[in-house]
């Protein structure tokens, strides 16, 4: 029972460790005060109409909104051909194939956007969406493969084999049998690769140059004094990112294997 | 490309049949674009990125050349090796107490919760792995600044201020923020692959909690807790807006050090070599890590 006890309050602890940062950006998006702190100030929605009313703000959620869409597409479709690939075929050089899908989050996002940005400035894609775009499906196929390639793991071998046995083709087996079974997937990998390049800001900064993004945006208010627009768009990234992630997580959840749904 | 149908000999897809390089040619349309696409803007970066490390900067353009200069030049001077041991110690110390509070939570999500709380708890931790780290970050910085939520409170109480941003304490708070969601899921992933009968058959001959947990449970989960404690190192030790938001850069961490000189300009050779040099100390940490696992596992059986 006391163990019990230690433990739950151990796990509440932790809960409120993690939430605290995000409760406060959003309930003091709605306080009257300037500075964000206690007493409360009164609820007033002026930092939201503020941050609307932002020209600066305004394109960066536009480019937010590219960026990230491209993204999600982008690494996606990538995602899927990198997961297939991994699940059916041998070939020479898979191994560093996948090393090279899966290692690029892992590296510290200074180092990644120094190096994307020493190659990109010599392109004209610097200082574009489409160079923020082309660097965060770099880093964000690795998350959408490996959602993908979970899911390739249930298939099982037969039901593309009958499908090859009634006569399709290896590419018709992939777009009426493999792609449909992978739909749930493709619907999580879509997400997270969004929420992954909209709160992506370091490397977004470096190659983006002046098209910045909302998280570029957030971090140079932030090097500037304490703006209380910060918690206006904080409220609306947070909220994104937490329905892109509740999708992705309801996505990939769907189903088990083919064998319980069917 | 050579590419064999896995598993999957027997029975060939139509086309495959009458003409045999026919096979080769999905996979290749597959695995090219996202293989160039993975060349072209991760690995090539990096390459460059080492390549401009010997390159010499003439009155502030990058000349290509082979000089060993710049190497000597950074690791020579008294900031980067300022930088070198305060970013190294700094990620050690966060990532020991990262473990230390995640492992605890692990086990109970893992071992202690009823499956549908286990889902709830894995389903909540992902959340924070994927929403914003920077204003997290931010939050901290006025939750904990002279004026903020936990003054302000502690001064309602009758209590004394305390200067909470700018040192070891705020600087660890928001490295946990980044590392604890990851660091404990994969703990907890690794813990719920241990055995179950086997921490119950240790426990039916009389282990106490704390052997079956030295004996049974932590050698049981070895390489998990080696991937959790190099993702913990991994995160602290290349993080730049914690330091630069809950100590204002001061000191300054590598990654600072790498922004500060990319942003003044034509530096970036230095940059290249400062960011090479974290590159190898990661590469090191993780090859340790992989071999202490890896070779205990060995010794175990």
């Amino acid at each position: 029972m006391m163990r019990a006890v230690i433990r739950n309050l151990y796990l509440a602890a932790l809960a409120i460790f993690l939430l605290t940062p995000m409760l406060v950006v959003v309930v003091f998006s709605f306080d009257a005060n300037r500075f964000p702190t206690l007493p409360w100030g009164g609820f007033t929605l002026a930092w939201h109409r503020e941050a609307l009313g932002d020209a600066l703000i305004v394109s960066a959620m536009w480019n937010s909104l590219i960026v990230s869409l491209g993204t999600a597409v982008l690494a996606t479709i990538l995602g899927f051909c990198a997961a297939y690939l991994d699940y059916r075929y041998r070939f020479f050089g898979k191994r560093s194939l996948m090393l090279v899908i899966a290692v690029p989050p892992a590296v510290p996002v200074t180092i990644l956007g120094m190096a994307m940005l020493a190659a990109l400035s010599r392109t004209p894609m610097f200082g574009t969406p489409l160079g923020v775009i082309v660097c965060h499906v770099a880093i964000a196929v690795s998350f959408a493969m490996a959602l993908i390639r979970l899911r390739l793991g249930d298939l099982g071998d037969d039901l593309e084999q009958a499908a090859w046995n009634l006569g399709a083709s290896q590419r018709n087996g992939l777009l009426h049998v493999v792609i449909p079974f992978c739909r749930p997937s493709l619907i999580a990998a879509f997400c997270l690769s969004a929420a992954v390049s909209l709160d992506e800001f370091m490397v977004a900064w470096f190659v983006g140059g002046v098209n910045e993004t909302l998280s570029v945006r957030v971090f140079n208010l932030l090097l500037g004094q304490v703006n209380p627009k910060i918690n206006a768009i904080g409220t609306l990234v947070l909220a994104t990112s937490l329905v892109l992630v509740s999708i992705a997580q309801m996505s990939a959840r769907v189903g088990g294997t083919r064998k319980d749904a069917a | 490309m050579t590419a064999r149908l896995e598993k999957t000999q027997a029975i060939t897809p139509a086309g495959g049949r009458t003409r045999a390089g026919n096979r080769a040619v999905l996979p290749l349309v597959l695995g090219l674009p996202v293989a160039l696409w993975q060349l072209a803007f991760f690995v090539l970066p990096v390459i460059f990125l080492i390549v401009i490390t010997f390159w010499k900067v003439r009155s502030f353009r990058l000349e290509p050349a082979f000089d060993l200069g710049n190497w000597e030049k950074v690791l020579t001077s008294t900031p980067f090796q300022r930088a070198l041991v305060y970013t190294t110690e700094v990620a050690a110390i966060a990532s020991l107490l990262c473990m230390l509070i995640a492992f605890p939570a692990a086990h109970a999500i893992a071992l202690g919760l009823s499956e549908t709380a286990r889902r709830r708890w894995i389903a909540f931790l992902i959340i924070p792995v994927f929403s914003s780290y920077i204003l997290k970050v931010y939050a901290w910085q006025v939750v904990l600044s002279p004026g903020g939520v936990v003054n302000v409170s502690l001064a309602a109480l009758g209590l004394p201020q305390v200067d909470l941003l700018g040192g070891a304490l705020s600087l660890n708070i928001g490295l946990l923020t980044l590392t604890l969601p990851v660091v404990t899921l994969i703990l907890t992933f690794a813990l719920m692959g241990v055995d179950r009968s086997l921490l119950e058959a240790a426990r039916n001959l009389g282990a106490s909690g704390g052997q079956v947990l030295m004996q049974v449970t932590l050698p049981a989960i070895r390489s998990g807790v080696g991937l959790a404690a190099v993702t913990a190192f991994l995160m602290s030790f290349g993080d730049y807006a914690s330091p630069v938001f809950l100590t204002g850069s001061n000191p300054p961490t590598l990654s600072i050090l790498i922004v500060d000189t990319v942003k003044s300009g034509s530096q970036w050779p230095r940059a290249s070599v400062i960011g090479v040099s974290m590159l190898v100390i990661l590469a090191l940490a993780f090859v340790t890590v992989q071999f202490l696992t890896q070779r205990r596992a060995g010794g175990a059986r």
